[in-house]
Formats: C-alpha cells, structure tokens, sequence
C-alpha cells in the first residue's frame, strides 16, 4: 500500500486497487501519455479519477503519471501518427514483406485481446471490448474512426476453414 | 490500392501468419470498416449480424438461409447495402448483397464473389503479403 496526497487529499492506493476501479471500464482516447494497466494503454488522469473519485480538473496528467508510477505502472507517451494507411505510400517494387516490423508491431498491440472485438487505427488498438456494439458506441462518444473493426481470433484454426456457399 | 496482409498475434506468443483482410464499411458505420477476410472460395460476402442494427440496416422480413460456418449451424439474412472500401487516399463504394448471419463464430466477415470480388480486380501477392486492389472497370460503382 502506498499513502499519496492528490489535490489536498490523502489515499491509500495499490496496483490491486487501481485495476479492480478500472474493471468494467474502457479506456477513453490516449492524446498524449499513458499508463499500461492490465495490459491496456489509459489516459493518466482517467485512471487516477476513477481509483480516487475525484474529479480531473483537480490534478494535472502529470500529477497522475507521477502517482500511477509509483505504484509500479509503466507510463510512456503516445507516438506522434498520421491518419495514413499503416504501411503508408507503397514502393513500387516492396521488398518482401515475411512480416514487416509494422504487421509485428500491430500483432504485438492486438495480443492482449485475443477473442475481443477492436478497434484499430494504423498500428494503435483504439478500444476493445466484448462487442462490437460496446466498441462502436466507444468510437461515436469519442468522435474517433477506425480502420478496421474485429475480433482477434484466438488461434490459426480460428480464421481456417470458413468457406460456406 | 494496396493492402498489407493482417498481422494477428498467437495465443502462445509470436504472430499467426498474416492473411488477406480488406476493411469494408457499411453504410451507416463508416466510423469502423469491419475487417473481412479475403475468401476466394466463398460464394457469399457474410458479416455478423450484430453489426446490422449498429449500421441501421433492417433485417426484419429479409431472406435468409441457414449455413454451417466452422461447424455451427447459422441463419444468414440478405441485405443489399451499399459499401466502401478505402486506403485513406482512394475511396471505392458500390452496392452489393452481403448476408448478415447468426450466429457468427469467424473473428471476421468473409469478402466473398458476391459482394466483393465481383466488382474488383484483386492481386495476391501471398509471398510479398500484400493484396493489390482496383475496381474492375464493368462492374457498378465509383
């Protein structure tokens, strides 16, 4: 248990805590800097809001980055993308592909959703959920767009063998 | 445009090998194309019926059929919508049947004859992973 003071106010706060407060949430869009918890990027402050109850004008991103840090998450800040395709304008002769480091990265970023249907922009999962229903109302209260929507299969045979008539 | 095979990752680590996938928007849920995958083999262009409300499109009264996909029987009901396909810098849309089948157990839709490769002249580069699209001149769309 770690003791934090956030806007004038004492907490009692553990890694445990913070992920039971964000079970049943989604993480809303990452503008700059981010905290890995339970394998998902959120936006430092809304976390911080939901494990404290207070609001997020009363602590700045970095106040929730420095207090989500010390409780052991990871915090980075968001690369800078474009709303290109992920592979962007193709050369005309591509090098053989045998799986390039955009694919790996994008494979890397879907891993911890196998069996929940995305959102994705480039090589960034926007949001993830059990439904596509719970995914696009995400996208439409948050005014973003995707590439691509689906559920990340959970294994080879799962995207085998489809073909019906 | 150009499509780069879909990387997806292995439950047991490392990736699953990339495969075909084109993002097809529906009408209505331009915000999230859905992922199909590419299936040469299918007559049908098939999606999951869940998207159908997201992207108001009715299927009360539509004609449909019963399927078996991976093993489970599943109703697929016929809608004509209009679709999109885009690379963020070329735009094709046209309309086409797609059947919206429940239950759906493939992560995907599949981009079958009907409704898809129908209307384009479609290049697998396999070995390259990538997939070369162009609507095909005689087919309906823009």
């Amino acid at each position: 248990m770690t003791t934090m003071t956030v806007s004038g106010q004492t907490f009692d706060l553990d890694p445990q805590r913070v992920e039971n407060a964000l079970r049943g949430q989604l993480p809303e869009p990452i503008r700059e800097h981010f905290v890995v918890v339970s394998g998902r990027r959120w936006p430092p402050k809304q976390v911080l809001a939901l494990v404290t109850g207070l609001d997020r004008a009363d602590f700045t991103t970095h106040q929730a980055r420095r207090a989500l840090t010390r409780l052991g998450f990871t915090a980075a800040r968001a690369a800078r993308r474009s709303n290109r395709h992920p592979d962007g304008p193709q050369p005309a002769t591509p090098k053989p592909a045998h799986t390039s480091a955009t694919a790996q990265t994008l494979a890397d970023a879907l891993r911890p959703f196998i069996g929940q249907w995305v959102a994705v922009r480039g090589d960034e999962v926007l949001v993830a959920a059990d439904s596509p229903s719970e995914v696009v109302s995400w996208l439409a209260r948050h005014q973003q767009r995707a590439q691509s929507l689906f559920r990340v299969p959970e294994s080879e045979q799962a995207i085998s063998g489809a073909a019906p008539a | 445009m150009r499509i780069p095979f879909r990387a997806l990752p292995a439950a047991s680590g490392g990736i699953l090998t990339p495969r075909p996938v084109v993002d097809i928007a529906l009408e209505g849920l331009a915000s999230a194309p859905i992922g199909c995958l590419l299936d040469s083999g299918a007559l049908r262009t098939r999606m999951s019926a869940e998207l159908a409300p997201l992207a108001g499109i009715e299927l009360t009264g539509a004609l449909t059929e019963r399927i078996y996909v991976r093993g489970i029987e599943t109703a697929g009901a016929l809608a004509r919508v209009s679709l999109a396909l885009t690379d963020g810098t070329d735009e094709f849309s046209w309309e086409a049947p797609v059947w919206f089948c429940d239950p759906w157990p493939h992560p995907f839709g599949l981009a079958g004859l009907e409704g898809f490769l129908h209307h384009f002249i479609v290049t697998i580069r396999a070995y390259d992973e990538y997939l070369d699209i162009e609507p095909h001149p005689h087919a309906h769309g823009t």
